[in-house]
């Protein structure tokens, strides 16, 4: 899968999670872009990414992610 | 010996001076040997086997985690569960075996090593960024007792992620002027704070809260207002001091409090006040439970039955309690930590969450405004009244201290008290009070020229100094 085909899921998610369909996210997009991303909603989002693309991130790579770039990265390197 | 002893200024002044004339690669030895020797000094001897231990048992399981690899993930989890056992073990041992029990209330009082649940907290989230492959494990175990001891974490924190704070310990660092003068000053901006604030406060505040009975109405919320200040000024002062003299060594430390008292909600509080102790309860406490099988399948019974909204809220009320459990008890073995650090604060998130629905309705109706300046006031004088209730439990002799003192508070009204000189009869005479007065304004002056966008203050600092206050311990120093 592209990083662009990435993104295009993951406008997805971000805007279902957040309720909010003006969204959309880019590489450097951090906690402090997004209305309502705060720790509770960091889980909720985590989850429905693992959903939407059928993988599982490590406890590690959830609270060391540091921007939206950061966790393209990890999805890519798990979806084929 | 006290941090702010004249005994730790030598020490610091010997460690500082040594640091700089060895070897770059002996620097990190120097920082070793210094920290075994104030832990042996303030940490009254014998008891430093405690800490020794407590790395030795991370040393040991870490290794066993990265000889397991990846092809035996039993291996590595099995060594990670023996590690967090044996040093949360200890911990709930030495400091909640006699839970409930005041501090004047137990006469054999158990000797509680210095620093104990900040090594611990240090160790074991170091041990599970291991495991989780996010930091690499630290081969030597003499840097690793070095990261688990280094003395200016050693009375209060910071608690320390390693992949920030682990290789800086032990890399050669060359003197820089800037950043020596820069830690110096920040260290006689928290012996300012300490010194000249707390210590004053200190001494209205413990007359009020040891005989609470005399002291009815608004005596009771100067109080209450008078042991935050302490508390504050004791905390930050102390990280002020500890971070500013690892910064002279040429190491940065996570900050622990950005200006907490400007916060509009108590979620906002919490992410200013003891910062590290948020985010390892965060990382390793929150998040780990919400990935709980239990807590996903809970989560999908509740959106099912509530909807979307309202079962990802009773989810995370539910997740929260636990936290705040957490750190409540963090704070100590007793309910008055329970209550006033942990579950009342709770309360107040999930009180603001059921309740704002409700606000967003009905305050415009009334024709008042959610947006704004004067909102945003009202929810600062708000969150910081809140907070202040909570810290009544944290100062009482006991939870039920502490609600016979609230209720004293709203006994009578008798504002005049604070303007008419009664104040003076609390144990500082004019001249002290007269410098408590002018400090506190100092400290709220640069606290608001911090808070504010784009603008940089220039701070004087001013102390008064002497071995007649040397002698203060810090209140977290306990915990």
């Amino acid at each position: 899968m592209s990083r662009e085909e990435i993104y295009e899921k993951l406008n997805d998610v971000f805007r279902d999670v957040f309720d909010d369909d003006s969204i959309t996210v880019n590489d450097a997009t951090t906690s402090a872009d997004i209305d309502g991303w705060d720790s509770l909603e960091h889980i909720n989002l985590i989850s429905a990414v693992e959903q939407e693309f059928g993988i599982h991130f490590g406890m590690g790579q959830i609270v060391s992610m540091k921007n939206v770039g950061e966790m393209v990265d990890i999805i890519a390197s798990k979806v084929k | 010996m006290e941090i702010t002893s004249f005994a730790f200024i030598i020490f610091f002044a010997s460690i500082l001076l040594l640091y700089y004339i060895v070897p770059k690669r002996w620097q990190w030895g120097i920082l070793l040997a210094g920290s075994l020797f104030y832990y042996w000094i303030a940490g009254s001897s014998l008891l430093i086997l405690y800490p020794v231990l407590a790395v030795t048992v991370t040393w040991f399981t870490t290794w066993v985690m990265e000889a397991a690899g990846e092809e035996h993930p039993r291996r590595r989890t099995a060594a990670l569960i023996v590690e967090i056992a044996s040093l949360i073990g200890v911990l709930a041992l030495l400091k909640y075996i006699r839970f409930g029990e005041t501090e004047a209330g137990g006469a054999a009082a158990v000797a509680l090593p210095l620093g104990l649940s900040f090594y611990t907290f240090t160790l074991v989230g170091y041990a599970i960024d291991v495991e989780d492959g996010i930091a690499r494990r630290q081969k030597n175990f003499f840097k690793l007792l070095l990261y688990g001891m280094f003395f200016p974490t050693m009375i209060s924190g910071p608690i320390q992620i390693y992949r920030e704070t682990g290789e800086q310990l032990t890399a050669p660092h060359r003197f820089d002027y800037d950043r020596v003068t820069k830690g110096l000053q920040r260290m006689v901006w928290g012996f300012f704070k300490k010194l000249v604030i707390s210590e004053r406060a200190a001494v209205l505040s413990n007359t009020i809260f040891d005989q609470y009975d005399a002291y009815p109405g608004a005596y009771i919320w100067f109080g209450a207002l008078m042991f935050t200040i302490q508390l504050y000024t004791d905390f930050s002062g102390c990280m002020d001091i500890c971070i500013g003299a690892a910064e002279t060594l040429g190491i940065t430390l996570p900050e622990n409090f950005r200006q907490p008292f400007f916060s509009k909600t108590i979620q906002e509080y919490w992410q200013r006040w003891h910062i590290t102790l948020g985010v390892w309860m965060r990382n390793y406490v929150f998040y780990p439970l919400l990935r709980t099988p239990l807590f996903m399948k809970l989560s999908k019974t509740f959106r099912k039955k509530f909807g979307r909204k309202a079962g990802k809220d009773l989810t995370n009320i539910l997740a929260m309690f636990i936290l705040w459990s957490a750190v409540g008890l963090w704070h100590g073995g007793d309910f008055k930590y329970v209550i006033g650090s942990g579950w009342l604060h709770w309360f107040y998130i999930v009180f603001g969450m059921v309740t704002l629905p409700f606000f967003k309705k009905v305050l415009p109706k009334l024709h008042i405004r959610m947006e704004g300046k004067g909102a945003d006031l009202f929810r600062i004088l708000r969150t910081f009244f809140l907070v202040n209730i909570g810290n009544v439990f944290f100062n009482a002799k006991s939870a039920g201290d502490a609600v016979k003192m609230l209720r004293l508070g709203v006994s009578e009204w008798n504002p005049q008290i604070l303007l008419n000189g009664s104040l003076l009869t609390l144990g500082l005479d004019g001249p002290d009070m007269a410098v408590l007065a002018v400090s506190v304004a100092v400290l709220f002056a640069v606290s608001l020229l911090e808070v504010l966008p784009d603008r940089n203050g220039k701070v004087i600092v001013f102390g008064n100094y002497g071995p007649g206050y040397s002698s203060s311990a810090f209140i977290y120093q306990g915990f």
